[in-house]
């Protein structure tokens, strides 16, 4: 019985936390666009009139594209440690931080997403070069 | 996009620039978006190809999310999804990662970890609006709709069919009009005639030009466009030949009998019809079987004709057209004097007879001489 209760009432803090929660996110502005995100449900068969539920997948995107980001961000900042441990003057040069494929590819794949990146296209003079060094 | 400062108002030109040149409106909406979340995890640049594959993983994620979430709606018997759906989607993706109590079997949904996360992350971070306003995407046109035979208020030309279908189109859309065919007896060479005098009247202008670009010796040698005679029976004779007839195009040339020779021009200058024709009717007639041969494989083209014009073609008058590279080069700027070999060897191709090849090199030898006479007239 008070097993029930004490669940009960931890249900009912859920639900409590979760409108609350919806309710919030009234306000809130994901920076994804909610018309970018109902185009993208609507391709896949989601149905809702409730723009709480967009707002909810459009955070959720958002939450995930900023943990890949900043595992990504991770990596770059670990290879240019490492890179730059004989000179010193190049670490206060090279602050750049660029989002390349290898840091992508290497983050996404915590995630299951597997890409893979060729190494270099020979078209141009500055294929094979540094990435950090190629300007974009 | 290497420049650290002035992001936000370079996202504005990277929009407006990728929205051309990616292949959908969404996706660039949403490489903008993706770009705005990493500038703020803390990145100052990009590589192109790394952030189309991140907005590309974004895209797949939302249709993951959302054909996740319809999926257990249509297990629950629901059409419209709601929290849940969306929450047990979000389990669905974030399992690979993990989430705190992912491994609670009978928990509610409403206290999911993924919900926690969430909600922790929204309080945590900062609200970064999307860059521009998006208007409401996909736009749907207003399309016109054919009225019914009702709404037009005609009757449906069968009983079979109702009137609130769509009305037939006008009949003058569809209906072959009969009015070229009942002109006359000899509708042929109406069109010929026509034909004719329209080539006619082009030709003088084009040797106009030309005669003014060269100098006097090299005028060109132009075809008549040809009697209406000549035309016809080459349309009786040869399909291919009476099919609609480019500029400057003459129909079946020369090549079929000597008849016809008597009303060809060898030079046309602006002054009138210059008829070269006797020497010129054995030329053909040894060059026939040849022409016949190389006609066949070739065909009209508009480079050919000037290439051929410019390079002062004597007065055979016979079309020799580039049709396919192999013969063209062999045939087409072979009839200056020098090279009156060439042509020998060319007919030395085609096993032509020893003696009408020296007659024909003879009197090409002597009409080359034509035009230069002709041309001073």
């Amino acid at each position: 019985m008070n097993q029930n209760q004490g669940g009960n009432d931890a249900r009912h803090d859920d639900d409590s936390a979760l409108s609350d929660f919806l309710a919030s996110l009234v306000d809130y502005t994901p920076t994804i666009p909610d018309e970018l995100v109902e185009h993208y449900l609507a391709k896949s068969g989601f149905q809702c009139p409730d723009v709480r539920l967009i707002r909810l997948v459009a955070v959720a995107t958002q939450k995930f594209v900023t943990e890949v980001a900043s595992d990504a961000l991770q990596q770059c900042k670990a290879r240019q440690s490492a890179v730059v441990k004989d000179k010193r003057d190049k670490q206060q040069k090279d602050k750049r931080l660029i989002l390349t494929m290898e840091d992508l590819s290497k983050a996404l794949r915590e995630y299951g997403v597997n890409v893979k990146h060729q190494e270099y296209f020979a078209d141009s003079p500055s294929s094979g070069m540094d990435p950090a060094s190629k300007d974009e | 996009m290497s420049d650290g400062g002035g992001e936000s108002g370079r996202e504005f030109d990277r929009g407006t620039k990728r929205k051309s040149s990616d292949r959908d409106f969404p996706q660039a909406i949403a490489k903008i978006a993706v770009a705005q979340i990493c500038e703020s995890a803390g990145f100052q640049g990009f590589q192109q190809s790394a952030l189309e594959t991140l907005s590309e993983v974004v895209v797949r994620y939302i249709r993951e999310l959302g054909k996740t979430a319809h999926t257990y709606a249509n297990s629950a018997c629901r059409t419209e999804c709601n929290i849940f759906d969306i929450i047990q989607g979000l389990e669905d993706l974030a399992s690979l990662q993990g989430f705190s109590g992912a491994s609670d079997s009978d928990h509610c949904l409403a206290g999911s970890g993924t919900v926690r996360e969430i909600v922790q992350y929204v309080s945590e971070a900062e609200e970064i609006p999307f860059a521009h306003s998006v208007p409401h995407f996909p736009v749907i046109r207003d399309r016109k709709q054919t009225p019914s035979f009702l709404q037009i208020g005609e009757e449906p030309p069968g009983d079979h069919i109702p009137d609130w279908l769509p009305a037939f189109p006008d009949p003058q859309t569809y209906v072959h009009s009969p009015v070229l065919n009942e002109r006359g007896a000899d509708p042929c060479a109406g069109n010929i005639e026509q034909a004719r005098q329209h080539k006619k009247a082009e030709w003088s202008l084009l040797n106009l030009q030309q005669q003014l670009a060269c100098n006097g010796l090299e005028g060109p040698s132009m075809i008549d466009p040809g009697d209406a005679a000549k035309a016809r029976r080459a349309a009786e004779t040869n399909p291919f030949l009476s099919a609609p007839l480019h500029f400057g195009e003459k129909g079946v040339s020369p090549v079929f009998l000597p008849a016809k020779l008597s009303n060809e021009a060898v030079v046309e200058n602006q002054a009138g019809e210059n008829h070269a024709v006797a020497n010129h009717v054995s030329v053909l007639e040894t060059f026939a079987p040849a022409i016949e041969l190389m006609k066949s494989r070739s065909c009209e083209s508009e480079e050919g004709r000037k290439k051929v014009l410019s390079n002062q073609r004597p007065a055979v008058q016979f079309k020799i057209e580039i049709g396919k590279k192999s013969t063209g080069t062999a045939l087409d700027l072979s009839f200056q004097n020098k090279d009156v070999e060439k042509i020998t060897s060319w007919f030395g191709k085609d096993n032509e007879k020893d003696d009408k090849k020296r007659r024909a090199e003879k009197i090409l030898k002597e009409s080359m001489k034509n035009p230069q006479e002709l041309a001073q007239l």
